[in-house]
C-alpha cells in the first residue's frame, strides 16, 4: 500500500520544523497511541516489556519549552534504531504494534526511515520519506510511505487502512503544528531559527 | 419466477405410481426453516472444550520459534499443542495420484515453514470458545518472511520453491489427446482463433462454516466425530490414517450440513486436530471455523491461466483444438486436487462438438494460496469456459452466426455413444434440441433485429450462448483407478423393511442441501410400490450405513440413486420368493405391480409387499433356505459417467458510459436425463446459475504481492445477492442415460458450469462494435468500461 501527502504549517521555518521532527520525545508525544519511543542498539533483539518498564515517569521538556541544543543532543541519528510501542485502532480491532524503525537517511531537509511492527494477528513493514519545502507562508512537509501489511489488518484492505493512516498522520502533524505555533508565539522565532541553523 | 417455473405438489396429492418424477415438496425443509435442524455447532456435550487454531499471518515464512507459555498460563486454557507434540503421522494425504505427481508433505500443524496465510501453526483447547481464541492471540510466533507467489505462471517461471520435493513449484505435468494429430490439423486448417484467459480463483462460501465435534471414550477407544462433511466414510478412512486411529473405532457423522459446493469433500487439518486433541484431553472438543477462517482456509476453486486455440476448415467445420493450462494448486495438494485440472478438465474439452483432433497440456503449480480443489463443477466449468469462449471467437472469425456455427459442429444425434478424442465416451445426447428450444425461447431472430436497431441508437445489446457438457458420477471404479484415484467410485445402499411395513433406506452419499431425503424416498417408494411417507432416508453416518463414497460431482442420483434401486430390487426378489411360497405358486408365476405380488392370471391370490415384510420377520412360514428378515445391501458401480448437457443463453445490455451490465434475459434449457423431482432439478439449476453468474461478474479471491488475501470477508468478496441475479427462464429436454436403471444424469453442477461463458459471450457480443474480443472474469463495471475505452470508446 502506498500513502503520500503534504502537510502545510504556516508561519514557521523549515529549521523549526526540522528541529521538532528531530526530537524522539516530541514525536512520541504527538504520535497518537505511542506508548514509548526509545533508541535501541540491536534492532533484532528488543525486549519491549523491559523497555516499557524502564520508561521514566516524566519526559524532559520538549518544544516549545526545550532548548534547541538539548533537542539536538538527543535528535534522531542516521543509522540509529528506535523501538516504539504503538496502539492503533483499525476498524473493530485495536492492535498494539511492537515497532522497530531505522533512520536510513537524515540530511536537512529530508529524512528516510524504514521499519516493521508486529502485533498479535497483524504486522507491517514500511519505508517512508519526508522532505521539508519552504514556501511563501511557511513549510510544506511532503511525506510518503509504502507499507506491506499482513494478517488481520491486511484483510481489512486499503478501504479501511487508508482512512486510519490518514487520521494518524494528520493528528500527528496537527500536534506538531500546535507545538510550533506555541514556539512562534512565545519565542522570538528569528532567534530560534538562527540557533537551529547554527546547530545544523 | 416465470410461468415456466415448476409448481411443487403435496406428496399426498400424488398417486403412489406417479411418485417418481413428481415435483413434490422437499421433506427436509420444515426442519431447516424452523430451526429444528441440527448443525455441528448446535451439538453440546457435557464437559465439552473448545479448540481454536493459531494461523500464519504470512503467506510464506519460516518458523523460527513458537512461544506458547503466555497462552498456557491463561485461565480456562486446558492445553496448547504445536507440531512437536503431534505423535501420529499427522500428514494429510492426496487421494488422486498422477504419474508425474510430486507429492509433498502436508502436516496438520506446520513445523518449520508456513506456505499460505492461514496455515495452521498451533491449537489451543480451552473451557470456552472465547478463551480459546484469546489464548491463540497470546501465542507468539517468530517468523522470517519469505517471498510469496500467487500466480501459477509466476510460480513456475520465477518464484522460489515452496517445497523441496517439487522443484520449480511443479506439482505435475499432464497431457491428454494427440499432439501430433492436432498439430497436423492446425497446419492444414484454413482458419484459426485463439484466446488467453484466466479462470480466477473462487472462494466457495458455504453458508455453514466448517466445524467438528469430537468425543473420545478412553475405555472403549471409540472416537465419534460429528463434522461438516460431504463424504463421511471417506473422511473416516483418511482421518483414521492421519491420526492413527483404527477405522472401526472411528465414527464420522454428518449432522445437517449447510452447503459444501465441494469445499467439504476434502480432509483438512482442523477436523483431524479436533479428533486428535479430543484423545489427548479425554474430553469432547468442538471446533467451528470463523467466517475469516473459511475465507483463509477452505479449499478454493478454479485458478487456471490458459492459452487455447481452435482450427476450422473453409466451411467452418472444426478440425482441431489445443489448450495449454497452468493450474493453481495452492500451497499443498488437497484431497482430490490433482484430478480436478486434469481428468475432470481435459476430458471435457470436446464440449458438444465433433472435434477430430484435440490436445491439452496442463502444468500444476504450487503457490502461496490455500490448497485449490473441487468447487461446484470442478474442472468441467473451466473446460466448458475455454471451449465456449473459443467457439464464440471461431464463429466470429468465420463470420457465422454463433448458434449456427455450433449447430454445424455438434456431435450428431446418431453418433452416440460418441468417443471423443479426449478419452471419454458420451452416453447420450440430442444437442440440437436444447439449442432449438433456447433459440425459440429467446426469439432469436427478433433479438438480432433489435440488437441492430439498438446499436443505431447507441445502445449495446448482446447475446451469449453456452452449449455445455458435463460428466457426472465419475465411474467405473476400475477406470478411476487407472486414472489415479485412490478410492473406488461406486456407491452402497441398504434398504430395510421394518415388520410393520415401513422402510428405512440407507445410502452412502451424504446430502447437504440437495434434497436426498425427498428424492431417495421417491425412488425407493416407486421401486417397492409403497407409500412415499413410509420410506425414511438415512445418510451421513458411518455407524449406520454400510459404506459410502459421498456426495460430489453430481453423482448422488446417478450412482447413489441407482444403488438404492439395486437394493430395492433385491428386496423385491426376496419378497417375491416369500410371497410365492405363501401363495403356493412358483416364483416365475408371481407378478409384482404397485407393491402387490399376485399369481399370474389370478389377481385374487395376492399379497402386498408390506404383508410379506411382516411374514419375513415373523418367519413362521418361510421357504426352505430363506433367512428371516427383509432387507438388502448393494454396491453399485456404474459402467460409465453420465453426460448431462444443455444450452444456456444470456441477453445483456451494456452502458458504455459506466460499463454496467444489465440482464435482459437468462434462458436455461437443460437435459439432465430423467428427472426424479423437477422442482429440485429447477432449484439446482437456479442455484448453480447464481453461482456461475457470481463467478462471471463479481467473485474473485484476490491477493496482494505478498500473498495476503484482499477479499477476506463478505464485505470485500461479492457473493451475489438476489438483486444481482436475473430472472431465469428454465426449461428442459429429457434424454435418458442408457446405462443406469433410473436413466438419470446429474444436475448439481450444471448451472455453475453453464453460466459463466453465457454471460461473458453476451458481454463480448454486446461490445463487438468496440472491437472487444475478451474480458477476463469477473466482469466488473470498471473492467468493462476500460475494455470499451481502451479500444477508443467509439465504434
Amino acid at each position: 500500500m502506498e500513502f503520500e501527502g503534504t502537510f502545510t504549517i504556516e508561519e514557521v521555518s523549515t529549521e523549526e520544523v526540522w528541529l521538532a521532527l528531530s526530537d524522539p520525545f516530541l514525536i512520541k508525544q504527538c504520535l497518537p497511541g505511542c506508548q514509548f519511543l526509545t533508541r535501541v542498539e540491536d534492532p533484532d533483539d528488543v525486549d519491549f516489556e523491559a523497555l516499557g518498564e524502564q520508561e521514566p515517569d516524566e519526559d524532559p521538556p520538549t518544544l516549545p519549552e526545550a532548548a534547541p541544543e538539548d533537542i539536538s543532543d538527543r535528535a534522531f541519528e542516521e543509522g540509529g534504531h528506535y523501538a516504539a510501542l504503538m496502539q492503533i485502532g483499525v476498524g473493530s480491532v485495536k492492535p498494539t504494534f511492537r515497532t522497530v524503525v531505522t533512520i536510513d537517511e537524515r540530511e536537512f531537509p529530508a529524512m528516510n526511515a524504514s521499519g516493521e511492527g508486529s502485533a498479535t494477528d497483524s504486522s507491517f513493514e514500511m519505508s517512508s520519506g519526508m522532505t521539508l519545502v519552504e514556501t511563501d507562508g511557511g513549510v510544506d512537509i511532503e511525506w510518503e510511505a509504502e507499507a506491506d501489511v499482513f494478517g488481520k489488518i491486511a484483510q481489512m484492505g486499503q478501504r479501511v487502512i487508508s482512512p486510519v493512516a490518514n487520521r494518524v498522520v494528520s493528528r500527528f502533524f496537527g500536534s506538531v503544528e500546535d507545538r510550533l505555533t506555541e514556539v512562534a508565539k512565545e519565542d522570538d522565532s528569528e532567534g530560534l531559527r538562527d540557533r537551529v541553523r547554527n546547530l545544523l | 419466477m416465470t410461468e415456466m417455473s415448476v409448481e411443487s405438489v403435496d406428496p399426498d396429492d400424488v398417486d403412489a405410481a406417479d411418485i417418481l418424477g413428481s415435483a413434490i415438496e422437499r421433506r427436509e425443509d420444515p426442519a431447516l426453516l424452523t430451526g429444528d435442524a441440527e448443525y455441528t455447532d448446535d451439538i453440546q456435550l457435557p464437559q465439552m472444550t473448545h479448540m481454536a487454531v493459531k494461523r500464519s499471518q504470512h503467506a510464506h515464512a519460516t518458523i523460527e520459534g513458537i512461544d506458547t507459555s503466555a497462552a498456557e498460563a491463561m485461565d480456562d486454557v486446558v492445553a496448547v499443542y504445536t507440531a512437536e507434540d503431534i505423535d501420529v503421522p499427522g500428514n494429510l494425504p492426496t487421494g488422486w495420484l498422477l504419474d508425474t505427481l510430486n507429492q509433498v508433505d502436508h502436516p496438520i500443524l506446520a513445523d518449520d515453514r508456513v506456505r499460505y496465510q492461514g496455515d495452521a501453526i498451533a491449537v489451543v483447547i480451552a473451557e470456552e470458545r472465547y478463551a480459546a481464541h484469546d489464548a491463540v492471540d497470546a501465542i507468539d510466533v517468530d517468523c522470517e518472511r519469505l517471498e510469496a507467489v500467487t500466480s501459477p505462471r509466476e510460480a513456475l517461471d520465477t518464484a522460489p520453491d515452496l517445497h523441496d520435493d517439487a522443484p520449480g513449484n511443479t506439482a505435475f505435468e499432464w497431457e491428454i489427446g494427440d499432439a501430433e494429430k492436432t498439430s497436423a490439423a492446425f497446419e492444414s486448417a484454413s482458419h484459426t482463433a485463439s484466446i488467453d484467459l484466466e479462470n480466477q480463483l473462487i472462494i466457495p462460501n458455504a453458508m455453514e462454516p466448517r466445524a467438528a465435534v469430537a468425543d473420545y471414550n478412553p475405555s472403549t477407544e471409540e472416537l465419534e466425530v460429528a463434522m461438516t462433511t460431504q463424504n463421511p466414510h471417506l473422511h473416516r478412512l483418511l482421518m483414521s490414517g492421519v491420526i492413527d486411529h483404527p477405522e472401526h473405532k472411528l465414527q464420522i457423522r454428518a449432522p445437517d450440513v449447510g452447503g459444501g459446493f465441494g469445499s467439504k469433500i476434502h480432509h483438512y487439518a482442523d477436523e483431524a486436530l479436533a479428533a486428535w486433541t479430543a484423545k489427548q484431553v479425554e474430553r469432547p472438543v468442538k471446533w467451528v471455523a470463523t467466517r475469516t477462517e473459511t475465507y483463509l482456509t477452505d479449499a478454493q476453486g478454479r485458478g487456471h491461466e490458459t492459452h487455447g486455440e481452435i482450427a476450422m476448415d473453409d466451411d467452418g467445420t472444426i478440425v482441431g483444438l489445443k489448450v495449454e493450462t497452468e493450474a493453481n494448486l495452492g500451497a499443498y495438494l488437497s484431497t482430490f486436487a490433482p484430478a480436478v485440472p486434469t481428468y475432470l478438465y481435459g476430458t471435457l474439452l470436446s464440449g458438444q462438438y465433433d472435434i477430430p483432433a484435440i490436445h491439452c497440456e496442463v502444468t500444476g503449480a504450487f503457490t502461496n494460496v490455500p490448497p485449490v480443489d473441487a468447487y461446484r463443477g470442478a474442472g468441467r466449468p473451466e473446460a466448458s469456459y475455454v471451449v465456449e469462449r473459443l467457439i464464440h471467437l471461431a464463429a466470429k472469425k468465420m463470420e457465422m452466426d454463433p448458434a449456427e456455427f455450433r449447430r454445424q459442429n455438434f456431435v450428431p444425434d446418431d453418433a452416440f455413444p460418441y468417443e471423443t478424442q479426449v478419452a471419454v465416451a458420451y452416453d447420450s445426447g440430442e444437442y440440437e434440441k436444447t439449442l432449438d428450444r433456447a433459440l425459440e425461447m429467446l426469439d432469436y431472430e427478433d433479438f438480432r433485429e433489435r440488437q441492430r436497431e439498438a446499436r443505431e441508437e447507441g445502445r449495446y445489446l448482446g447475446v451469449g450462448f453456452s452449449a455445455y457438457i458435463e460428466a457426472c458420477g465419475l465411474a467405473p471404479s476400475e477406470l478411476a483407478g487407472q486414472l489415479g484415484a485412490q478410492a473406488g467410485l461406486w456407491e452402497s445402499s441398504l434398504v430395510r423393511f421394518q415388520p410393520s411395513g415401513t422402510v428405512t433406506a440407507y445410502c452412502g452419499t451424504s446430502g447437504h442441501g440437495q434434497g436426498h431425503d425427498t428424492t431417495y424416498a421417491q425412488i425407493v417408494a416407486n421401486e417397492l410400490g409403497i407409500d412415499y411417507e413410509d420410506v425414511d432416508v438415512v445418510e451421513g453416518d458411518t455407524d449406520e450405513i454400510p459404506q459410502g463414497m459421498g456426495t460430489y460431482g453430481s453423482r448422488s442420483a446417478a450412482v447413489g440413486g441407482s444403488a438404492l434401486v439395486k437394493s430395492s430390487q433385491k428386496v423385491v426378489e426376496k419378497a417375491r420368493s416369500i410371497a410365492a411360497h405363501q401363495l403356493e405358486a412358483s416364483e416365475a408365476d408371481i407378478d409384482f405391480e404397485n407393491g402387490e405380488f399376485h399369481v399370474t392370471g389370478a389377481p385374487d391370490r395376492s399379497m402386498h409387499i408390506t404383508e410379506v415384510a411382516e411374514q419375513a420377520y415373523l418367519a413362521h412360514n418361510m421357504p426352505d433356505e430363506t433367512e428371516p428378515g427383509l432387507e438388502a445391501t448393494s454396491f453399485y458401480d456404474p459402467d460409465n459417467f453420465v453426460f448431462p448437457f444443455g444450452m444456456h443463453a444470456a441477453i445483456v445490455e451494456i452502458d458504455p458510459d459506466t460499463g454496467e451490465i444489465e440482464f435482459e434475459r437468462y434462458v436455461a434449457v437443460d437435459d439432465v436425463g430423467n428427472q426424479i423431482n423437477p422442482k429440485i432439478v429447477e432449484g439446482q439449476i437456479h442455484g448453480g446459475v447464481a453461482q456461475g453468474i457470481g463467478q462471471a461478474l463479481y467473485e474473485a479471491a484476490e491477493y496482494d504481492e505478498n500473498g495476503q488475501l484482499l477479499t477476506g470477508s463478505m464485505q470485500d468478496y461479492a457473493v451475489p445477492k438476489a438483486e444481482h441475479i436475473p430472472e431465469m427462464e428454465t426449461d428442459s429436454t429429457v434424454t435418458p442415460s442408457p446405462h443406469n436403471p433410473l436413466g438419470v444424469k446429474g444436475v448439481g453442477e450444471a448451472g455453475t458450469i453453464a453460466a459463466p461463458q453465457a454471460v461473458v459471450n453476451a458481454v463480448v457480443d454486446a461490445l463487438e462494435p468496440f472491437g472487444v474480443d475478451h474480458i477476463d472474469m469477473p466482469l466488473k463495471d470498471e473492467k468493462v468500461w476500460r475494455a470499451i475505452h481502451e479500444n477508443g470508446g467509439e465504434n
